[in-house]
């Protein structure tokens, strides 16, 4: 009898070890309930107003594909376009597009459609279409282009004067309730094959805290966690799944530094901050303290740019600008009132420049002498980032490419303008349900659903 | 370099460490063999001469060739040792051909200095000189080389592979191999009341001595202990609470006493002697945290289950796995640097298990920590670990094992570790020997 | 009339007066009570207050003393213990305590003084805490107020410390709750009160640092919070309990009397932190008062009314009889003898009616007797002339018949001559006496007066022109008649030929008062309506007693008169409606003056009359 029943424990305990573990192969069906904090403003990838945000580049990815995307190494991937080839010292590219490929609205894509999406946005791209082929001809010779066409703003729509873009992505939006709640339907005709997903659920400016909660009881199977969470999130045994470092947190002034004394003023600024305090406190050791504008990853030559804390230094520095301006006039310092970080940040980056004898004063004012700022890595290329940082300062380096040394040099110039202080580089982070599998998170910090599969649902 | 950068081919680097050292791990096993991976040998030779001499020329167009410099380097990259070796070597020889004499120790306080870290990104490996003149200006001079297509996170560097080194149906806390030999071998086998020596010899294993550990508490529930391995070949015991050395005029018999003597955390020849010891909780099933001698000003640590430590070039990281499950990362290189309050301890959160333990090999970067998974599955996995730019890449497969893992503790010789695994399905309890393959 | 007035004003008076008083009365009593029950009002707010704030001190304590006896306080003391530095995960702990345990304020503070999470202020970790010799000194102790620095500000708190006494190493638990305007809302106010704080972070007044528990705003267009600024100087001064009435409008009712109660904080020299102000306000008292007043001036209003209507009915009550006396009186003067005041009752008034009747039955009766007493004389009178007239010719006739029965003893011839002599004689006498009995009966049957429109100055002509002839009659001295007639007189409504007849008789009467002559004139004039005719004459004139008798019916003051001419006179002139009247003076001669009623009114009347006796 006894043996009997150790037999059966034995051969159950075996049981459960491969239920647990038999869903080996993906599995079709269910829709996927996604919570998110940003709120998309546009369906339209042209429409820039909102592309610097992780959440709203995912959401275009699953509706449209780039004619080439990056994969996990940087390098470019074939998409829409098959092949491709660069003439004239990388002025003409040529990308020949895949065949049989059909846009929601069931019309195929075309080279001339594929040419006229791509012109939104590029004015300064000259965009044809040749036979099956699109033709881009920049003027001055530009290697990163294929990186650049992997950007989701680059995303292949086309317009039918309805108003509405439609794409040729895995997913199809079916219902936009605008600020609110958006849903997909897998598309069954995708080119690269239909995802395993029937459909996405995406419900928008749902809080952190709020979207743990919905993970928890099991109204959300795919929610951001915020970095400061992180912790707490893998503490709680959540499925976290986390990107590099894709995101830098930076001060950023209204002007650039003119004087020598201002130079002082925010040399000591930075120095004064400790960044170390702030990842190990405030983020919870998560991320990681920088004074370089790209992750260490993307360029690496980040750990060259230190991220001193030396309050000494910072009061020397202060000395020489307070010899020269008398009087150290307070500065106002903005946060985005919905971040929660960025508030705990300005204060405390106040406290820090306080101690330096600097005086700050947080501040959500829009008009404020500097502000914190979230940067967004928008490509795995290296370039477009450094290009796209120099846009947010408004210092617009030249389009240009080159090898490391000219990279960094490039980084330095920008950081030597002193408009920008880094402060922190931040993973995105998601947590999922125990069912969701296949979850792919792109060097850029997008999440990608095309091969993602529930567990355990009907179909 | 001209176009596309990510198109070059690259030379598969990595793969050409493993294949030397390969041979050293084929020790020679008693019990059954597990798992057993054959590593495939490449040996395709990098060729960064012309990379060292574009970053050389560089340096010395900011140092010049008058006055000596002191030169340090540090890998961050995936580059495994014995490349980041190579390339270090060719440095410096570069350097001296061009005229820049190298200085060391407290000279080097005054000097220019230049330190050239070997880092890399997504496509390409990045060496960054940085230089500071003796008049105290910094600059940065960066030499990169295209990487290899296959991403070397994505590949398995090493292999895990485990051989059986006793098994009895009492709890094993620690094993210790006194004596190998292609004949035989001898066993100490730490129990909870006793140490065995056992004599392996063609396959059979003879009893040579069973000593008993006097102890006047009841042990903890979860009982550990170590069994350490004098030059002498003599055994100290160390339980909780308790100690015990083998006389060497009495080797019978092992003097125990009630004694909280700090632990010693890895054996002394990987730390070159100066290993730190740290106290265990005499009741409990781990060290209380507070270490000696400190780490620089860190007398203490959270408590924990287990630590490792790797050694980069300029100094060394402690890793301990907290009994607050969290893995706390200490970097020698910061504990001066005081942060404020002492935050200078950082923790990571990584999906290990409570036990960990270091091996050094001649594999990838040198180190590798060994841990277990903090899956809450009912078996339990071990997986070798690097941690190019600090952050923990599994740089081995992980090695299921039928259930827990009791103990893991870095062998005295500092190259394999001993795993103790209570096998769910038979209840009785393996002593494992973990040793690192390198290649695939 | 002016009777009651008085009666009425002094009644109203009365009752104004005494509701005055009765009011100035109440007001005088209810001051003091009421002040005092304010008094009481604002004691028992104010011990409602510190009982409060013992209370939520209390509370806080608990909380404070929960959070540290919680376990994961516990957990991390235990934790820093072992590693002191290790702070970064409890970042969030006092913020998710502050949060499950009501706080505003909740930081936890190693034995340094390092702040290791601060709810209220999160980015402040790792700082030291300014005050934390004073905090960590009240350690288990009560509850105690603190200015806590924020980010931007600083805030009051009611703090309370508890220490989390694990290893070498304490970690201090600080908490507290703001004093703000929820904290102030706490103790249930009574209405009319307000409770507000004046936090004293700035050296000089300032009207933002000033809370109101209730309103939204403390400083409204009406109610500046400036007019705190002496009374919360003066606590800033002198740093103990003040009170004074704040006036917000020249209401009175919008007054509030202001307690000000410091509240200092804690440690050796504790430092005045806030100022408590209590209001109550003196909206009830001075509604009270008002309406007192108001009151008062209603039940007085309504008392003069009432006083009005009463009195005038007490006073119609008591006037009435003595307006019923005066009417009769007025009565009785305007010779109704028969008036009777008819007065119930047995007062005063009532006596005096009495009396006022019997008075005047009394003048009634004696009138009578009078006019029996006068009928009697002037029967008597009548008498007496009848016989004297009748006695006059009857002596003649008896000496005659005597002379007769004499003479018929003698000759008949001298019989004869006796007999004619005496026949003629008797029948002189007999006629005589039929004269007499004659106008006796004339004045009997004089007739009623047929008025017609009569020229006074006709008649008068006419007169004159009669006695023409016997002015100058042969026998007598001369009488010179002279007219002086005024012209253009209105005819008068008259009986023409009774008037021509008593003139006539007055004529004749003035004839025989100027024996000797003289000068009679005959006027008329127009006087007031009224028509006046003179007839003087410059005869012997009459004594007064004469004049007074003079028109009294069978009077003469002649040898031969029948006493009757002057009555019939005025019996025509009364018959007319109008008066007669004789002016005279003894030796310088007699006027008699007719007035009688001129016009159309007269005509009027006398037509009515006529249609009336016709």
């Amino acid at each position: 009898m006894t043996r009997y029943v150790w037999r059966w424990l034995a051969v159950s305990s075996i049981w459960l070890m491969a239920a647990a573990s038999a869903e080996t192969r993906p599995h079709y069906g269910g829709v996927l309930r996604v919570m998110t904090h940003t709120v998309l403003a546009s369906l339209d990838p042209h429409d820039d107003s909102g592309l610097d945000s992780f959440h709203q580049c995912s959401v275009m990815m699953l509706m449209y594909d780039t004619l080439v995307t990056t994969d996990a190494s940087g390098r470019i991937q074939p998409s829409l376009a098959s092949s491709w080839q660069s003439q004239n010292g990388n002025r003409r590219w040529q990308f020949r597009l895949r065949h049989g490929i059909k846009f929601d609205d069931d019309t195929p894509l075309t080279a001339e459609g594929a040419a006229a999406s791509l012109r939104f946005g590029n004015s300064d791209w000259s965009v044809s279409a040749d036979g099956d082929s699109v033709v881009i001809e920049v003027k001055d010779g530009d290697p990163e282009l294929p990186a650049e066409l992997a950007l989701p703003r680059n995303a292949i729509a086309k317009r039918n004067g309805d108003g509405r873009p439609y794409g040729t992505g895995p997913f199809r939006a079916m219902e936009w309730n605008p600020g609110k709640k958006l849903t997909f339907a897998a598309n069954d005709n995708y080119w690269a094959g239909r995802p395993f997903l029937d459909g996405v659920e995406i419900e928008m400016g749902k809080s952190f805290r709020d979207q743990l909660t919905a993970l928890d009881l099991g109204q959300a199977d795919l929610v951001e966690i915020a970095p400061e969470q992180l912790h707490r999130a893998s503490l709680e045994k959540h499925h976290v799944v986390s990107s590099r470092l894709v995101e830098l947190v930076a001060l950023l002034f209204a002007r650039e530094a003119t004087s020598v004394e201002e130079k002082n003023l925010r040399a000591a600024l930075s120095l004064s901050i400790d960044r170390g305090s702030i990842r190990s406190v405030l983020l919870q050791g998560e991320g990681q303290a920088t004074a370089s504008i790209l992750p260490n990853w993307l360029s690496g030559y980040g750990f060259a740019f230190p991220a001193d804390f030396d309050l000494a230094r910072a009061r020397a520095e202060l000395e020489q600008a307070r010899s020269a301006m008398h009087a150290i006039p307070s500065r106002t310092i903005q946060y985005d009132a919905s971040d929660p970080l960025a508030r705990v940040l300005a204060e405390r980056v106040t406290l820090n420049a306080k101690d330096a004898g600097f005086s700050l004063q947080p501040t959500v004012s829009a008009s404020a002498d500097l502000r914190i700022v979230r940067i967004p890595l928008v490509s795995a290329d290296p370039w477009i980032d450094l290009t796209y940082t120099a846009l947010l300062m408004g210092s617009p380096l030249p389009r240009t490419s080159g090898s490391v040394e000219e990279m960094y040099a490039a980084e330095q110039t920008l950081l030597q303008t002193q408009q920008l202080i880094p402060l922190l580089q931040l993973p995105v982070s998601y947590g999922s349900s125990g069912n969701l599998n296949g979850l792919e998170i792109r060097l850029d910090g997008t999440v990608s659903l095309a091969s993602a599969w529930l567990e355990g649902r009907k179909p | 370099m001209d176009g596309a950068v990510y198109n070059s081919a690259i030379p598969g680097t990595i793969k050409s460490v493993v294949g030397k050292a390969a041979v050293s791990h084929a020790r020679s096993t008693v019990l059954v063999l597990l798992a057993f991976l054959l590593v495939p040998l490449f040996a395709d030779a990098a060729d960064w001469s012309a990379q060292e001499q574009e970053l050389s020329k560089k340096i010395v167009k900011v140092t010049g060739t008058d006055g000596a410099v002191a030169l340090t380097f540090e890998n961050r990259s995936s580059l495994g040792r014995r490349d980041s070796e190579i390339v270090e070597n060719g440095l410096r020889s570069t350097l001296a051909n061009l005229g820049l004499r190298f200085t060391t120790g407290d000279a080097a306080a005054v000097a220019t200095t230049v330190k050239i870290t070997l880092s890399e990104n997504l496509t390409s490996y990045v060496w960054v000189a940085e230089i500071r003149t003796s008049a105290g200006e910094d600059s940065v001079v960066i030499e990169s080389a295209p990487r290899p297509e296959s991403a070397v996170h994505e590949s398995v560097p090493v292999s895990l592979r485990s051989t059986v080194l006793w098994t009895q149906p009492e709890p094993i806390l620690d094993v210790a191999v006194l004596e190998e030999s292609a004949a035989s071998t001898r066993l100490a086998v730490l129990g909870a009341e006793t140490v065995s020596i056992y004599r392996l010899q063609n396959g059979k294993s003879q009893l040579e001595q069973a000593m008993r550990i006097e102890h006047n508490r009841p042990w903890p529930l979860d009982l550990r202990g170590r069994l350490m391995v004098r030059p002498d070949r003599s055994l100290d015991v160390y339980l909780p609470g308790v100690f015990c050395a083998e006389s060497p005029s009495m080797p019978s018999a092992p003097s125990c006493h009630d004694s909280d003597d700090p632990w010693p955390l890895l054996p002394s020849l990987l730390s070159a002697g100066s290993s730190p010891r740290a106290f265990f909780a005499a009741t409990r099933n781990y060290f209380t945290g507070v270490l000696t001698p400190a780490l620089g000003k860190l007398a203490s640590v959270p408590g924990f289950y287990s630590a490792a430590f790797f050694s980069r070039e300029q100094h060394v990281v402690w890793i301990f796995v907290g009994t607050d499950g969290r893995v706390y990362w200490i970097d020698e290189h910061n504990i001066n640097k005081q942060n404020f309050d002492g935050q200078n301890q950082e923790t990571k959160n990584l999906d290990w298990g409570s036990d960990l333990t270091s091996v050094k090999t001649s594999c990838g970067a040198g180190w590798q920590v060994l841990a277990t998974s903090a899956s809450a599955e009912s078996g339990d996995s071990i997986r070798a670990y690097e941690f190019p730019d600090d952050e923990a890449v599994a740089v081995s497969a992980a090695m299921d094992f039928p259930g827990p893992v009791t103990a893991l503790w870095t062998e005295a010789g500092g190259e394999t570790a001993i795993a103790v695994v209570r096998d769910q399905q038979t209840g009785s309890y393996d002593a494992l020997r973990l040793a690192l393959a390198c290649g695939q | 009339m002016m009777f009651r007035r008085k009666l009425l004003t002094v009644f109203a008076l009365t009752v104004f007066v005494s509701v005055a008083a009765v009011a100035g009365l109440v007001l005088a009593v209810t001051r003091p009570a009421f002040e005092s029950m304010e008094d009481q009002r604002t004691a028992a707010l104010v011990s409602q207050f510190q009982r409060a704030f013992k209370e939520q001190g209390a509370e806080i304590a608990r909380r404070v003393e929960n959070i540290a006896n919680s376990e994961a306080a516990i957990r991390m003391t235990t934790a820093l213990n072992a590693n002191p530095g290790d702070t970064a995960g409890y970042f969030e702990l006092a913020q998710s305590f502050a949060e499950s345990h009501q706080l505003d304020f909740l930081e936890f503070v190693n034995d340094r003084g390092v702040i290791i999470s601060s709810a209220q202020w999160p980015a402040k970790f790792g700082y030291p805490d300014n005050a934390f010799e004073t905090l960590s000194a009240a350690s288990g102790q009560d509850a105690f107020l603190k200015n806590e620095d924020l980010q931007d500000a600083s805030a009051l708190g009611l703090f309370a410390v508890r220490a989390v006494g694990i290893g070498d190493h304490p970690i201090y638990v600080i908490g507290g709750r703001r004093l703000d305007k929820t904290f102030l809302s706490t103790p249930d106010l009574p209405a009319g009160m307000r409770v507000l704080l004046y936090q004293n972070q700035a050296e000089h007044f300032s009207p933002e640092l000033l809370l109101d528990a209730g309103a939204g705003k403390t400083s409204d267009s009406t109610r500046p919070a400036e007019k705190f600024e002496s009374l919360i100087d003066a606590v800033r001064q002198y740093r103990q309990e003040m009170a004074a009435v704040v006036r917000w409008s020249p209401d009175q009712a919008d007054d509030e009397i202001f307690h000000a109660i410091p509240l200092m904080g804690a440690g050796k020299n504790p430092a005045l932190l806030a100022i408590l102000l209590i209001g109550n306000s003196r909206r009830p008292y001075v509604e009270l008062k008002r309406s007192i007043r108001n009151s008062a001036l209603l039940v007085g209003g309504a008392g003069i009314v009432l006083a009005i209507l009463l009195s005038s009915w007490a006073a119609a009550r008591v006037t009435r009889p003595v307006e019923q006396l005066a009417a009769a009186a007025r009565d009785v003067a305007a010779g109704n003898w028969n008036t009777v005041v008819d007065v119930p009752g047995n007062d005063e008034i009532a006596e005096l009616a009495n009396s006022f009747n019997r008075m005047t039955t009394e003048l009634l009766t004696q009138k009578e007797r009078l006019v029996q007493a006068e009928r009697v004389a002037a029967w008597r009178e009548l008498a007496r002339r009848l016989a004297h007239e009748l006695k006059n010719p009857l002596f003649p006739l008896q000496l005659t018949v005597e002379n007769l029965l004499r003479a018929r003893m003698q000759s008949p011839e001298q019989f004869e001559e006796v007999f004619r002599e005496s026949s003629r004689t008797l029948l002189a006498e007999i006629s005589n006496l039929k004269t007499i009995i004659g106008r006796f009966s004339d004045f009997s049957k004089m007739p009623h007066p047929q008025l017609q429109a009569v020229e006074v100055n006709e008649i008068l002509r006419g007169v004159a022109q009669l006695f023409q002839a016997q002015f100058h009659a042969d026998g007598r001295e001369a009488i010179t008649c002279n007219l002086e007639l005024e012209e253009n007189l209105a005819p008068i409504a008259a009986d023409a030929e009774l008037l021509h007849r008593a003139i006539s008789n007055l004529v004749l009467n003035a004839m025989d008062a100027m024996p000797n002559g003289g000068t009679l004139t005959l006027r008329s004039r127009g006087h007031d309506g009224k028509t006046i005719m003179e007839i003087s004459d410059t005869g012997s004139g009459l004594t007064p007693e004469e004049c007074d008798r003079i028109f009294t019916p069978y009077y003469t003051s002649k040898q031969h008169g029948t006493g009757l001419g002057l009555a019939i006179v005025q019996s025509v002139v009364s018959d007319h409606g109008g008066t007669i009247n004789v002016r005279s003076q003894p030796g310088k001669g007699t006027t008699f003056i007719i007035e009688l009623r001129s016009g159309r009114e007269a005509l009027a009347n006398s037509a009515a009359m006529t249609s009336e006796n016709a």
